[in-house]
């Protein structure tokens, strides 16, 4: 195997010697109702608990904090491609077995990689918990990494990306808005890499990235369910106590996060059924006290059919055929993204300026108190979703961990969503909703 | 370079003592034991289903409340116990244009009133349409119980259905089709069914852009006259309350719905094809085959629908199932196939689909009817059934998770009428499926005569000549010319 530093050494050996030790329980904290407890083995796996017996399942999500962030330029889609080589088999589990073990007991399962994370996931009858513990170690360990598997799903993907183009005429010009709207390389690739970089990996580079990032220190296990702490914490402690610590994960070079310029361009797609507009802004990085004013200025804006834009372009002006957007976060990094499609230049003309004269009414106007009220409690209602099955509350608990490295509570966090008043509505359009925003015309001649 | 190795060579020879030691207890490249094969389950835990209480209030409006408390919201739906199979016969679509409607403004409230509403009490509001029933389903935060009923009330007993929203409705039912019209899969299913109900009332699931603009106003207010009332609906109500406070909140909001007794109609049974039909509807634009095979089988109270449900698990339920692991995995005709049952009050529906690579058409549906024949000849291994049965137990709780998924299970008990069979006894019911119930099924059910849809582009012809007799059909389900004879 590779090298490792003394220090990684002196882990790998106690973590040998402690198998039957129990790790140190951190502290319970009760939010949104619901239980949790934080654990972290020697060798530096997190791991989250959360017991809820109501229904006989278990929901099992591995987080590796890695994701198409730390890829470096030529070889995009590497993270991506990690996530399908874990189907590919380990050491002790066949190609593809980890779906099929999961679908024979009724389970679920499925895996995604962020700009940030890949996470593995699934849900499973609460008495086969050990089974997906066997397999997440397993491929955490003694992931196939041939030749012939990288060739394999290089393929697919290059097909993937192939049938994805054909699919969704828009494809390529949402990544040309991404690269203007996200400032720098590692923000701004595509998740899926381009097909030219796909065919440049190789089995080392995979095989390096792998010992480089799917390490127990650089991993969150987080399972929800119906589950017993003095059961559970051996079984976790047998199949992931001995796998060995990873060197720290190298520091990934973000660049400089430079403002964008204001940018108003037309591009032409003759292979678009109809024209639209891009428009996007930076907004306040991710947890800091504007973001959480800015998630309820967006749903002001644009979330749900009682939304300002939607009720303008959809139902009272039709100006519009498709209107969709909102914040979206990489790593700390948010912006404010829409693109509306319309029937034809005039009506996509007549939206474009209907867009900006939502954005300008918010700025110049106090909102009631009325939609303040209805914004807040749609809002609410999608906070709440994230806890609405085991998976989705394993998952949040996971991700929530590693972008803030500690929980909760969140009682307190929605509160501080909840705490913006209307005057602040209008104040945070007008520190943001500058005119240092990139604007495409999507033109279809 | 060389003082930097420095470190790394002693490290090496520190780790190569340690590993010399280490090896006595773990050989090199051995591995703990417990690593080589998977763990065996822990013995099932026990599943308690949430009870589900039900009441009828004086107007005959039936209640079903189940009470969870992991959730801050409330999820309700209104059943109407009548569906597209009640439209008249010449104004299919009907029933899905008045279910759409009703939101769509009352006395009180336009339809944006509706809509702020709802969104104000963190809501949204979903309508279904089904053969035998319609469902309006409603979600929103757990303090707003009243709010929710009181516009449950004015929607349901104060409709206006204006003019100008009836036209919204009907140009978005067009848009939705239109997307729909080039899915081979939608077209594959829509003729399937359009053959197995020609000659009864679901046929009416049917409808195109012309019976909607058919539709006018007077007939939806008659039909909403003649089957939107309490003793014809009931109401599920998910949340965190106990019968007595919900029939209570709901009787204030809802008891001055008035009772009507209205005509019920009831769909006949419906006999299956006893002849195989093959149809092939021409969509230039696909590039490989989809394949829709299916017949009639029972209604969904019988007796044989828990061994039915593991007879489908074993055929084709998941990509464990028999038609996957065939037609993919073991003769790479397939990108999937798996089977489905879809059963109503008077009648169910059994269907195996597939897509397939285009050469391969043929011979595919060879191999699915082969499949069929065996299951008619062969019994199915209790090792089989025991795996389906694994399957099904342990994916059951899954299904019933979010609130909205647990209330559309038990919407469907409610609005069939189905009998404690399905719910608290659903665990006994498939413990007890062993190789004699389910054997049987396959001679029983006439799955060997389907009628056959293949929707593919024009050379899929080619692959098709070996079948005596070919339908052909155009993408919107009409019959254009057939090919071949036979009587």
């Amino acid at each position: 195997m590779i090298c490792r530093t003394p220090k990684s050494h002196f882990f790998f050996i106690a973590a040998i010697l402690s198998l039957a030790l129990a790790s140190q329980a951190g502290q319970i904290t009760e939010e949104l109702s619901f239980p949790i407890k934080h654990y972290t083995l020697k060798n530096g796996l997190r791991v989250i608990l959360s017991e809820d017996n109501s229904l006989p399942i278990v929901a099992v999500a591995v987080a590796y904090n890695v994701g198409s962030i730390n890829e470096v330029p030529g070889k995009t889609g590497l993270a991506h491609l990690l996530e399908n080589l874990m189907f590919q088999g380990s050491r002790n589990v066949g190609q593809m077995q980890h779906y099929s073990f999961i679908q024979k007991i009724g389970g679920v399962l499925n895996a995604m990689t962020t700009v940030d994370k890949t996470i593995f996931y699934q849900t499973v009858p609460s008495n086969q918990l050990a089974l997906v513990l066997w397999l997440e170690s397993d491929r955490m360990t003694t992931l196939n990494i041939t030749p012939s598997n990288v060739e394999n799903i290089k393929n697919q993907l290059i097909e993937d990306i192939q049938l994805r183009r054909e699919s969704d005429p828009y494809l390529e010009n949402s990544w040309y808005f991404d690269q203007l709207l996200f400032p720098g390389f590692a923000y701004s690739h595509p998740i899926l890499g381009t097909i030219a970089d796909i065919s440049r990996i190789s089995t080392q580079d995979v095989r390096n990235f792998f010992a480089s990032y799917y390490t127990p220190n650089n991993t969150v296990l987080s399972i929800v369910g119906d589950i017993k702490e003095q059961k559970v914490l051996p079984l976790i402690q047998k199949y992931f106590s001995t796998i060995p610590m990873g060197r720290p994960p190298p520091v990934t070079d973000l660049g400089e996060l430079t403002k964008i310029a204001a940018i108003d361009e037309t591009i032409t797609n003759p292979m678009a059924p109809s024209p639209g507009f891009y428009l996007g802004y930076t907004l306040a990085p991710r947890y800091s006290e504007d973001f959480y004013r800015l998630a309820i200025t967006e749903y002001v804006l644009s979330k749900g059919q009682t939304s300002r834009m939607y009720k303008r372009l959809i139902d009272k002006d039709k100006t519009a055929i498709y209107m969709g957007g909102g914040i979206e976060t990489r790593k700390d990094h948010s912006v404010f993204k829409l693109f509306v499609r319309s029937n034809n230049d005039i009506m996509n003309e007549r939206s474009r300026r209907a867009v900006f004269a939502e954005i300008n009414k918010i700025k110049t106007t106090l909102i009631s108190e009325e939609e303040l009220h209805k914004t807040k409690n749609i809002f609410k209602m999608d906070y709440f979703r994230q806890f609405d099955t085991a998976l989705n509350k394993a998952i949040f608990l996971a991700e929530d961990l590693l972008d803030k490295g500690n929980h909760g509570p969140w009682q307190e966090e929605l509160e501080k969503y909840l705490a913006i008043s209307h005057y602040d509505v209008s104040r945070m359009a007008n520190k943001y909703f500058k005119d240092e925003r990139i604007l495409i015309t999507l033109d279809i001649k | 370079m060389r003082v930097e190795r420095k470190p790394f060579l002693l490290h090496f020879a520190f780790f190569a003592v340690l590993a010399f030691f280490f090896n006595t207890v773990f050989p090199l490249n051995a591995q703990e034991r417990f690593r080589r094969s998977p763990p065996l389950p822990e013995p099932f835990s026990e599943l308690s289903l949430p009870e589900i209480e039900t009441h009828t209030l004086s107007n005959g409006l039936g209640l079903a409340i189940v009470r969870r408390q992991d959730q801050p919201v409330i999820s309700i739906r209104v059943i109407i116990l009548t569906g597209e199979s009640s439209s008249p016969d010449d104004l299919p679509g009907l029933a899905t244009l008045c279910a759409r409607m009703i939101t769509k403004g009352t006395t009180n409230y336009k339809a944006e009133d509706v809509e702020e509403k709802v969104e104000s009490i963190g809501g949204s509001i979903n309508v279904r349409i089904y053969p035998d029933y319609t469902e309006f389903t409603l979600s929103f935060l757990g303090d707003y119980l009243d709010d929710a009923l009181q516009l449950l009330s004015e929607i349901l007993q104060r409709p206006t259905f204006p003019r100008i929203e009836i036209g919204n409705v009907q140009r978005s039912m067009f848009y939705d089709m239109a997307v729909q019209a080039e899915n081979p899969e939608f077209i594959a299913r829509r003729l399937l069914y359009q053959i197995l109900f020609e000659s009864h009332p679901y046929r009416k699931i049917i409808f195109d852009q012309g019976s909607i603009k058919n539709l006018n106003r007077k007939d939806i207010v008659s039909f909403y006259s003649d089957y939107y009332h309490p003793n014809n609906a009931k109401l599920v109500l998910i949340g965190n309350l106990n019968l007595e406070i919900a029939s209570r909140k709901v009787s204030r909001y809802l008891s001055s719905w008035e009772k009507k007794d209205a005509e019920l109609s009831y769909a006949p049974l419906l006999d299956p094809q006893d002849q195989m039909k093959i149809c092939f509807v021409d969509l230039p634009q696909a590039k490989d085959a989809t394949i829709y095979l299916g017949n009639i089988i029972f209604p969904i109270t019988s007796q044989d629908y828990f061994p039915f449900v593991v007879f489908n698990q074993v055929i084709g339920g998941t990509p464990n199932s028999r038609l996957f692991m065939h037609l993919r995995e073991s003769k790479a005709f397939a990108y999937y196939a798996f089977s489905e049952m879809h059963l109503f009050k008077s009648c169910g529906v059994f269907l195996i689909t597939a897509k397939v690579l285009t050469e391969y058409c043929y011979d595919a549906i060879q191999e699915i009817l082969k499949e069929i024949n065996n299951l008619r000849k062969i019994p199915i291994s209790s090792q089989e059934i025991e795996q389906a049965k694994s399957y099904l137990i342990g994916n059951f709780p899954l299904t019933i998770q979010t609130y909205d998924n647990l209330s559309a299970k038990i919407s469907e008990i409610q609005a069939f009428g189905l009998s404690r069979d399905h719910w608290e006894r659903y665990y006994e019911n498939l413990m007890r499926i062993n190789t004699e119930s389910v054997s049987p099924l396959g001679q029983k059910y006439s799955l060997h005569t389907p009628v056959v849809i293949i929707v593919g582009n024009n050379e899929i012809m080619e692959y098709l000549k070996d079948f005596e007799q070919v339908y052909v059909y155009s993408p919107d389900g009409n019959l254009r010319y057939k090919i071949g004879e036979k009587e």
